[in-house]
């Protein structure tokens, strides 16, 4: 096509839309809040990502083994119980015997599915820590403490399997974490995740039925135009130009004025519930999240404006096809 | 596809413009809106075609406009075999043929010279040409004054006027017109086919479906009448009729 004549057709489709303004202006405004919806969901989304970051370092679990200790101090031992006699102990009630056998353990769980870390440690470096924390005042010289290991998850949605596969182990003795933080925070990315897609997904088929609706009215307006055009030789990608051109600027319109909300709207829940959210995290500045999410709705307005003519149109010079209507 | 004349060329035989070659249209209903017709049109020449309603006239002009495929026998258009023409190759045949509507069918939001210059926008053509040609075109048809006019403030006659200078802009080979002066009174009929014969003149093979007697009875032109789908006369030179 020559470059006139895409000259000439993209002013037709900018008067489309001035034209047929009452109707650009409620696909405008459909267009507009199924992409405030998703900006919204958008920047949320990544204010909750950025909160879990912070969380998922706490992503790690304390894995105890099976030693001397776990059966002299166990885990419901208390310093009012009574001692478990030491003579009682004997070398096969418990797995790992000194630190060779306790690493061996470890290297175990690393070999594991779902483990980004295994850092193993003595009992005695665990008695620092605890001491060092400050967590017992038992200031004597007895060791209750186990040897284990420190185990860092990749992915904390498969928690639950991960740790029932840690205590399968040969050797693990018990295993402390705060899985219920962990459970949560993986409920909550999923369920916003899935539930994300859906929204996503539904606000695109409205905006392309929107866009659909808006050029099938232009194009009826326009039948008279069109049977002319073809009468007179149009080729069917002339007659689909301007309507192509006026669904791109539907949805180019609709993104920057999408724009312009979504940043009042962040402002308004900047000032409201995105902090009690976030709680220590910084929120996600509009600045940073600006760009990609204009790039969404350009997308969205674009690709919906782009197929939503495409489908339109042909579906109308199939059906009226080479045939104009001539005559009677 | 443009079909090359195979045929033992006759010195000074000159292939007609439009052929057709045992062509029959059947609609999709089972109506034989025409049967086994034969016929050759030459360049240059000016046709009416007549016959009463329902005899298969507007199939006739679709089937040349290939806005109708025929379902037996070819129709050949400059040279276009229009059978077995593909659908992305009909608007360069299009473009060689200027039609003119009964109902006109000017659009009503531009004026004279928009709606004139809006088949050359179709061709590409550029905007100095538009202005030139468009202007060429109106004075044609008496109506170079009449170019800032919105159609509805024209009576039939020059609407029809503005119909035939947007067929003529694109300077094409044929023009075909089915009833253009059915919906003008009878005076601004006989203008209407006054230009259309000066057009003719100037080389321009003019087809045109009426049902007024006086018109093709004061026009000395070949006469083609179909009845029942079939030409039953034909008053062409040398024809078998
Ligand atoms: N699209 C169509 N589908 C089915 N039948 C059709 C169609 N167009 C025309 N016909 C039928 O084909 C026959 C020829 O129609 P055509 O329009 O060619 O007649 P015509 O000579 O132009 O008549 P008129 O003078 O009334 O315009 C008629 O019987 C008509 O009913
Ligand atoms: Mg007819």
């Amino acid at each position: 096509m020559k470059a006139r004549s895409i000259k000439y057709l993209t002013g037709e489709g900018i008067k489309n839309v001035w034209v047929n303004r009452l109707m650009s202006i409620a696909s405008v405004g459909v267009l507009m809040a199924c992409m405030v919806l998703i900006g919204i969901a958008v920047i949320i989304g990544q204010n909750v990502n950025r909160a879990m970051v912070g969380l998922e370092k706490q992503n790690v679990v304390m894995v105890y083994f099976n030693d001397y200790n776990s059966v002299m101090y166990p885990i419901d031992f208390d310093a009012d119980d009574e001692m478990i006699d030491p003579s009682t102990i004997t070398d096969d009630m418990y797995v790992v015997h000194n630190d060779e056998e306790g690493k061996a353990v470890a290297e175990k769980i690393e070999k594991l599915d779902n483990i980004a870390e295994v850092e193993y440690f003595t009992k005695e470096e665990d008695m620092q820590r605890f001491e060092d924390k400050k967590i017992s005042n038992i200031t004597d010289d007895v060791n209750f403490c186990s040897c284990g290991a420190k185990v860092t998850l990749k992915d904390l949605s498969r928690f639950d399997e991960t740790i029932e596969g840690i205590e399968k182990v040969e050797g693990v003795y018990h295993i402390s974490s705060s899985d219920e933080t962990a459970e949560i925070i993986s409920a909550i990315k999923d369920g916003l995740g899935t539930a994300g897609i859906w929204i996503i997904a539904i606000l695109l088929i409205i905006s392309l039925v929107i866009v659909c609706n808006t050029i099938r009215v232009t194009m009826y307006n326009r039948k008279l135009e069109i049977s002319i055009m073809k009468a007179v030789g149009a080729t069917d990608a002339f007659v689909r130009l301007p309507f192509v051109v006026e669904g791109i600027l539907l949805g180019l319109i609709s993104a920057i004025l999408s724009e312009v909300v979504v940043y009042f709207c962040y402002r308004v829940m900047l000032e409201t519930f995105i902090p009690s959210i976030m709680g220590a995290t910084m929120p996600v500045s509009f600045a940073s999240a600006a760009l990609p999410i204009f790039g969404l709705f350009v997308a969205i307005g674009v690709v919906s404006g782009v197929i939503g003519s495409v489908i339109m149109i042909s579906k109308y010079l199939r059906r009226e096809g080479s045939e104009f209507k001539a005559y009677n | 596809m443009r079909v090359i004349n195979t045929n033992t060329q006759v010195p000074g035989y000159e292939q007609p413009l439009i052929e057709f070659r045992g062509v029959s249209k059947t609609y999709i209903g089972g109506t034989h809106a025409l049967s086994d017709v034969n016929l050759k049109i030459n360049k240059g020449e000016f046709v009416f075609v007549v016959g009463s309603s329902g005899a298969g006239k507007s199939t006739f002009m679709k089937l040349i406009m290939r806005e109708e495929k025929a379902n037996v026998g070819e129709v050949i258009v400059n040279g276009y075999n229009l059978s077995t023409m593909k659908r992305k190759q009909v608007p360069m045949l299009r473009r060689t043929m200027g039609i003119v509507f009964q109902d006109f069918r000017l659009i009503p939001n531009m004026n004279v010279f928009e709606n004139v210059a809006f088949a050359m926008h179709v061709v590409g053509a550029g905007s100095r040409k538009i202005r030139k040609e468009v202007s060429r075109a109106l004075a044609k048809v008496g109506l170079g004054h009449k170019a800032r006019s919105m159609p509805d403030e024209l009576s039939g006659g020059e609407q029809q006027r503005v119909g035939l200078a947007r067929a003529l802009v694109n300077a094409p080979d044929l023009i075909i017109a089915d009833e253009p002066t059915g919906n003008v009174d009878p005076n601004m009929s006989y203008e209407i086919v006054g230009l259309l014969d000066e057009i003719n003149k100037r080389g321009t093979t003019i087809l045109m479906v009426t049902h007024d007697h006086n018109l093709v009875r004061d026009f000395n032109h070949r006469v083609i009448m179909l009845d029942g789908g079939k030409i039953v006369a034909d008053n062409a030179e040398g024809s078998a009729l």
